[in-house]
């Protein structure tokens, strides 16, 4: 009896998720299908309607994209169930799991076809016009002189710079070292917390997870350019404050890296220790951490050799090492001394790279 | 005699609603090998993971030595682990450790975490360690990273991580699942001897019935959840043989 009972359920519940699953899927196609139509008719109404001048008025388009959207959603509703047009959303988001046919007409007839191409040829006309898209400016005669003289100038470098150059670019990869060097381990640390296989337990560590996640999330969206402004008002201009850029940079980015790593490990070791009666430290120890000391270990190598390039870049915002020189030349339009430097930077950027590759794959 | 461990109406519905045992009733008497048949999906490793503490039960109560383990936490938890060892079908050593540091991690739950991080394991562990690799015929290999053995040389060392917890019981859950049939009876040859000479317990999961007759000296059948068998493995005639297995069945022989 029990035994029935228990089936009948299992079948329930799974004919319950089927039905979930296929209006969530209706859903998502219905909200790209009110996307795509809302702005084509935006698009449209922009090209037809009156010029605006000054900004655009936020009010009257917000109001008007939520109608479009809503329109748009229910024109393609109306399309699916009541014409059984297919939609592209539809077609994005179809599973074949639910026995959806492949449609079988000719490829110029299908809707969502012509709902794609129409999509891209408007996006493409308003891509145009917003970056000043110019065949003109390009052929520009004047324009072709300066990079003429800019160019000559990079190409013919001046040697007299090199010395410094040279004590600039070591700076920048010495940044680059302390930066990587200080994160790895606070990474390492974070990124146990970060990872979800280890974090979900129970609500308390998932809160943690929760918000680290959140935390190392958005220090990471922020550019490392971003920080090496707040910290150069912070700590005052050079490579300290170019440092603790790329260091706060490096922490967020390697604890994503690392945290990925700890959650990709196998089960078997882990369960194999837990077995034997070992405490939550040992299991990490002897379980996780010989699965991730050399993946771990590449990235931090790769960590470096990405900081070599950025601190560059820092030093165009007063980070201190060769971006400093760099942004000094080419203000004072001496191009010579800007090719020595493009010629350093090349050089150093290339060895650390072969160097970083070949050492990630030694010890593989 | 009192059984070394009773398990008493154990239920265990897992979070996505699978109920994968029904309560299951039955004892384990001291010294005993134990086997316990079933089709795939019939509990058989839920059950084991109940016993090792690696699942709770959600319902129903496992007693060890007279003692009511269920739902054991902290140190309770870790005197339960220590002594019921359990060896699995994939072996779950640790792939980039020695053959000798594996079978060390049996020692883990009584060498102080920093200790034991530092690998400062106590002579005595390593004798015990290295006279368990001994038993399990890899001595030879103790200095070769784990993951270059064979996978019936794995079992080996994880059936010696097991012995050096000194423990009381032995779970096995398919230990030969993913073996040859050769090397499936030099371990499982192992596994009794484990038995016969060092007096433990022994509770293992098969899949092959003729490896059952061989080595069981009581088999329980699980189906769907359910205790549906409980006897001596010559008891377990073609009729049982069907109920267990279903209709379709057929005995496969492997030798
Ligand atoms: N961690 C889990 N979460 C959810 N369901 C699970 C989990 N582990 C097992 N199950 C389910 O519980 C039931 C019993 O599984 P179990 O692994 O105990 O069977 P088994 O007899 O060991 O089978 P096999 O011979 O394939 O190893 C199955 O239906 C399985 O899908
Ligand atoms: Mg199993």
């Amino acid at each position: 009896m029990s035994l029935l009972n228990s089936d009948a359920s299992g079948m329930d519940s799974s004919v319950s998720q089927m039905e979930k699953k296929k209006v969530d899927v209706a859903f998502k196609s219905l909200v790209l299908d009110a996307v795509i139509f809302w702005f084509l008719a935006l698009s449209v109404i922009s090209m037809v309607g009156p010029e605006t001048e000054g900004y655009i008025d936020l009010q009257y388009y917000s109001f008007l994209s939520l109608g479009l959207l809503v329109v748009g959603g229910a024109l393609s509703y109306v399309l699916q169930a009541k014409a059984s047009i297919k939609t592209l959303g539809q077609s994005v988001f179809a599973m074949p799991q639910f026995g959806d046919e492949q449609s079988q007409t000719a490829w110029y007839l299908s809707f969502s076809n012509w709902e794609l191409a129409l999509a891209f040829v408007f996006a493409l006309k308003s891509g145009i016009a917003f970056t000043d898209f110019s065949l003109i400016e390009i052929f520009d005669a004047n324009g072709i002189e300066g990079v003429k003289r800019i160019l000559t100038g990079i190409l013919t470098p001046d040697f007299h710079i090199l010395p410094r150059a040279i004590e600039a670019v070591v700076q920048t990869i010495f940044i680059a070292f302390m930066a990587t060097v200080l994160a790895v381990p606070i990474a390492f640390v974070l990124s146990f917390l970060c990872a979800k296989n280890i974090m979900s337990g129970n609500s308390f560590t998932f809160g943690i997870y929760t918000v680290l996640r959140l935390v190392t999330n958005i220090t990471r969206s922020i550019e490392a350019l971003v920080w090496a402004i707040v910290f150069t008002v912070w700590v005052g201009v050079g490579p300290f404050a170019g440092m603790l850029a790329l260091f706060l940079h490096s922490v967020a980015s390697l604890t994503k890296n690392f945290s990925e790593l700890a959650e990709g490990i196998s089960d078997g070791p882990v369960e194999g220790i837990k077995s034997t009666g070992a405490g939550p430290l040992q299991v990490v120890w002897f379980a996780v951490v010989p699965q991730i000391v050399l993946p771990y270990t590449a990235f931090a190598i790769y960590r470096w050799d990405i900081n070599v390039r950025m601190a560059t870049i820092i030093g165009l915002v007063g980070g201190g090492g060769i971006g400093d020189l760099l942004i000094e030349a080419q203000g004072q339009l001496r191009w010579g001394e800007v090719g020595t430097l493009v010629i350093v930077i090349a050089v150093v950027v290339w060895l650390m790279d072969a160097a970083s590759a070949y050492l990630r794959e030694a010890i593989k | 005699m009192e059984p070394i461990l009773q398990v008493r109406n154990v239920e265990k519905t897992y979070d996505n609603g699978v109920k994968a045992l029904k309560g299951v009733s039955f004892d384990v008497n001291p010294g005993e090998f134990l086997v316990v048949i079933g089709l795939s999906g019939s509990g058989k490793s839920t059950l084991l993971r109940c016993i090792n503490h690696l699942h709770t039960p959600t319902g129903g109560e496992i007693h060890f030595k007279g003692k009511n383990i269920t739902g054991a936490k902290g140190k309770d938890l870790k005197e339960v682990r220590k002594k019921v060892a359990m060896i699995f079908q994939h072996f779950n050593l640790v792939p980039r450790l020695s053959v000798l540091d594996n079978a060390l991690n049996g020692a883990l739950a009584r060498t102080p975490t920093l200790a034991s991080i530092f690998k400062q394991y106590s002579d005595e562990d390593r004798e015990k360690a290295l006279e368990y690799l001994d038993l399990v015929g890899i001595r030879e290999k103790a200095f070769i990273r784990a993951d270059q053995l064979s996978g019936g040389q794995q079992q080996r060392v994880a059936i010696a991580r097991s012995l050096t917890q000194s423990p009381e019981i032995l779970l096995a859950d398919e230990p030969v699942a993913s073996l040859d049939p050769a090397t499936c009876h030099t371990v499982m040859d192992y596994l009794k001897k484990v038995n016969k000479e060092l007096g433990i317990t022994v509770v293992c999961n098969l899949h092959f019935l003729s490896l059952v007759r061989q080595y069981a000296d009581r088999v329980i059948a699980l189906k769907q959840g359910e205790l549906v068998f409980n006897g001596s493995p010559d008891d377990i005639t073609d009729e049982w043989f069907q109920t267990i297995y279903g209709e379709q069945a057929k005995e496969v022989h492997i030798n």
